[in-house]
């Protein structure tokens, strides 16, 4: 039988294969990525792009969840100021209820109530980073103002309901602010600006009606168990953002991991696969070498 | 009756015959490395012999020149075969540039087209970060510099595909001269041929003759035909006639919608030769298909990811209050083709970034949670922004990865005709030693007959007496 004569062209061409395949591993080695190209597991390419995208995703959650826990607590401690102002409204007031004040201690805890109504006011203007966190989606101006035009005084609120999520990757929404009106300007009784300008109204004269003074201190005291109530939402907020942000950072750690298995290279593998390369070339370079250097044509045994 | 004198010519012509055989084996072994050249074999034919008196006496050997060993079928089997690896190795090298654009991420922060699912993750999250707080300037312009980065990368992607194609359109209108020159002289062979040899093989002009075809095959899918005479016609896969014995038609092109088309005569044949092989098929089929797939998936992301943005942002608040007319964040494509390459960032106030939904105040955020959602939904395709990117970059994964594995089975298949034709019509140097040595010995044993054929002669001439002639 007739064998092609060049076949050892044909090895040279083994040899280059080994060569390509040693100079892949070699990459995989030295940037520790097991897919350099597209073609080399293209289903574990376009994975890579979802692992990636779903990583950055809870990345860009936690990192704005801290953010906007900066303004809830803002919030939080604002109106644990607001809650202990109004205790202390409704202790002055109970005193002056009492009958036993004289008319000028009764006008000064008008003026005292006068006063927690300022701070209470300005607690409620509180401004976070730019924002009033209390004013809903009209955030750039103060949203209340008290005219004293009218007796009792009127606080006015010029924000709106609005109310601002934080939508996690997962769907949840956490909501980021309560809207003024519906801490301080509630509906009937759980209005803390109308209680607290009614009961500087009944003190200004240093005359207590006893009756009208009662009834108000009483809606005053409804109103802060409404303000109470508005905080907890605030506070369940920051509890949520905590509660997602974990479930975030340990969901990132297991989609980490996963993106890790799918695309680093195995080194113990990899070495492996280069040493049975290596082991190949250095034979086929062998067997090469001695096809060179056994005479390889009848030719050189025919005597002349 | 046969006669001493007969025998001395007898001789003598087989003399002739050794060296004319051993001619032809110093040519087989001088064309040993010569690419193309077919192991010759001499010819040899027994003298018609003489009859006299009813007697046949036989008047020796005469070598009538050398033979090529060729098998016609497996040449045009390895021609064929030949045409279908070298258009998948040609597909291949520009489908590898093209892959090459999509380097997988491995997450750190760079720009290529690689990135182009981690910039779209980054442009939608921007967004989120804005729920966080919508006034915040900082925030907003994170969101122009995040599209920017998204942008930029999609139009340089669209770019360099658009860059490849033309450098693939030129490379194809350069094979044309070369299949051109390569018919004209498959013609003038042909002539050559049918006029030196019409009934046999024609040994070294058929060798040329195939060393052009097998170039050709190379370049262009083609088939053959003999024709009379040992002619032959050569068509493209398709049929149509590039050499008709000693005619050749040229391949002319001519530019059609920015592109190079193909024509023979006057019939385009451009499409033909793509899905016809050879390099040529190979550059067609990947300026034709191949990056103009990936084109389209990039223009079809681009013009559904700025359509849709621009139109949030538009119905929108912006920061200085304006609803519904706040403007476009991505220059606003008109329609999907070419939507990549022109893909870029128009707006240059990052106040009008409406995270406010229409008739809210400029600290609502519900603009801002709707293009953040973009993410999640289907709008490019019915399938999410990343998902579709995914998609494109796995589709062209398992592309490439396919006219390799086509292109390893393509060459394997290659190297074995190779190697059984070289087995056929290689010159194998053994056989040439062999070959000589018997010629050698038989020149020597014709040789020494023709000495004792003298010395018999001599005795004859000289009657018994050995003086006269020596």
């Amino acid at each position: 039988m007739r064998v092609d004569p060049n076949y050892v062209t044909n090895l040279v061409g083994a040899l280059d294969s080994t060569q390509a395949n040693e100079q892949q591993l070699t990459s995989e080695l030295s940037s520790g990525v097991r897919v350099n190209t597209l073609s080399q597991d293209p289903v574990a390419a376009g994975e890579n792009v979802l692992l990636l995208s779903q990583i950055h995703q809870d990345d860009s959650f936690t990192q704005s969840a801290s953010l906007v826990t900066g303004g809830l607590q803002v919030a939080d401690s604002a109106l644990g100021s607001v809650v202990s102002q109004l205790t202390s409204a409704i202790s002055l007031a109970t005193s002056a209820n009492n009958g036993t004040l004289s008319p000028a201690d009764v006008k000064s805890v008008g003026n005292q109530i006068s006063g927690i109504l300022t701070e209470v006011q300005s607690l409620a203007n509180t401004n976070y980073q730019g924002q009033y966190i209390f004013a809903g989606g009209q955030s750039s101006t103060s949203p209340f103002t008290t005219s004293s035009a009218t007796t009792p005084a009127t606080t006015t609120y010029h924000g709106d309901s609005d109310v601002n999520y934080l939508v996690a990757p997962g769907g949840q929404k956490i909501q980021l602010n309560v809207p003024g009106n519906q801490i301080f300007t509630g509906s009937g009784t759980n209005n803390v600006f109308a209680a607290l300008n009614n009961l500087v109204a009944d003190y200004s004269s240093g005359t207590v009606n006893t009756n009208q003074a009662v009834t108000d201190t009483n809606a005053l005291g409804t109103a802060l168990g409404y303000v109470t109530q508005q905080r907890v939402v605030v506070d369940n907020s920051i509890n949520q953002l905590g509660a997602v942000g974990d479930a975030m950072t340990s969901a990132q750690t297991q989609l980490v991991g996963a993106q890790t298995n799918l695309m680093q290279a195995d080194v113990a593998q990899v070495s492996t696969q280069l040493s049975l390369s290596e082991t190949q070339q250095t034979a086929l370079e062998d067997v090469i070498a001695q096809l060179n250097n056994s005479s390889n044509s009848l030719f050189s045994k025919i005597q002349a | 009756m046969g006669t001493i004198s007969a025998a001395f010519s007898l001789m003598s012509q087989a003399l002739d015959a050794d060296q004319s055989a051993l001619n032809t084996v110093a040519n087989n072994v001088a064309n040993a490395n010569t690419v193309g050249y077919t192991e010759e074999t001499p010819t040899w034919r027994e003298n018609a012999p003489i009859i006299v008196n009813g007697v046949a006496y036989g008047t020796g050997v005469s070598e009538t020149g050398p033979t090529s060993v060729r098998d016609s079928v497996l040449t045009e089997r390895l021609d064929q075969q030949q045409q279908l690896a070298s258009a998948s190795s040609t597909r291949l090298t520009s489908l590898n540039s093209i892959q090459a654009l999509f380097t997988p991420d491995t997450g750190a922060a760079k720009t290529t087209a690689g990135d182009i699912g981690d910039d779209l993750t980054n442009f939608f999250s921007s967004f989120t970060s804005l729920e966080a707080n919508p006034t915040d300037s900082a925030l907003r312009q994170q969101v122009l510099s995040t599209g920017a980065i998204l942008s930029g990368d999609v139009s340089d992607a669209a770019q360099s595909l658009n860059t490849q194609r033309s450098a693939l359109d030129q490379e194809a209108a350069g094979v044309t001269s070369q299949v051109n020159s390569l018919t004209s002289a498959i013609a003038q062979l042909n002539t050559q041929i049918e006029s030196t040899s019409p009934n046999a093989d024609a040994g070294t002009l058929e060798d040329q003759r195939q060393q052009d075809l097998s170039q050709l095959s190379q370049l262009v899918g083609i088939n053959q035909i003999t024709t009379g005479s040992n002619g032959l016609a050569v068509t493209t896969t398709s049929g149509q006639l590039l050499v008709s014995e000693g005619q050749s038609i040229p391949v002319t092109t001519g530019t059609s919608g920015g592109m190079t088309h193909f024509f023979i005569g006057t019939t385009d044949v451009t499409s033909d030769l793509a899905s016809g092989g050879g390099e040529l098929g190979g550059y067609l089929t990947a300026r034709d298909t191949d990056v103009p797939t990936v084109l389209a998936s990039l223009d079809q992301l681009a013009y559904s990811v700025s359509t849709n943005v621009n139109a949030l942002n538009n119905a929108g608040t912006d920061q200085a209050g304006d609803t519904g007319d706040s403007g476009y964040i991505f220059a606003q494509p008109t329609q999907v083709a070419g939507s990549a390459a022109a893909m870029t960032v128009v707006m240059t106030n990052p106040n009008n970034i409406a995270a406010a939904s229409a008739g809210q105040g400029t600290g609502d955020n519900s603009n801002a949670i709707a293009m953040a959602n973009l993410v999640s939904q289907k709008f490019v395709n019915n399938m999410t922004p990343t998902d579709f990117y995914s998609n494109l970059v796995t589709t062209l994964g398992a592309t490439v990865s396919g006219v390799q594995t086509e292109n390893t089975a393509q060459n394997a298949s290659v190297t074995q005709l190779q190697t059984q034709n070289n087995a056929l019509s290689a010159v194998n140097l053994n056989d040439e030693a062999s070959n000589m040595t018997t010629l050698e010995r038989s020149y020597q044993a014709a040789s020494q007959v023709f000495t004792m054929l003298n010395s018999i002669l001599q005795s004859a001439l000289n009657l018994g007496q050995s003086t006269t002639v020596s």
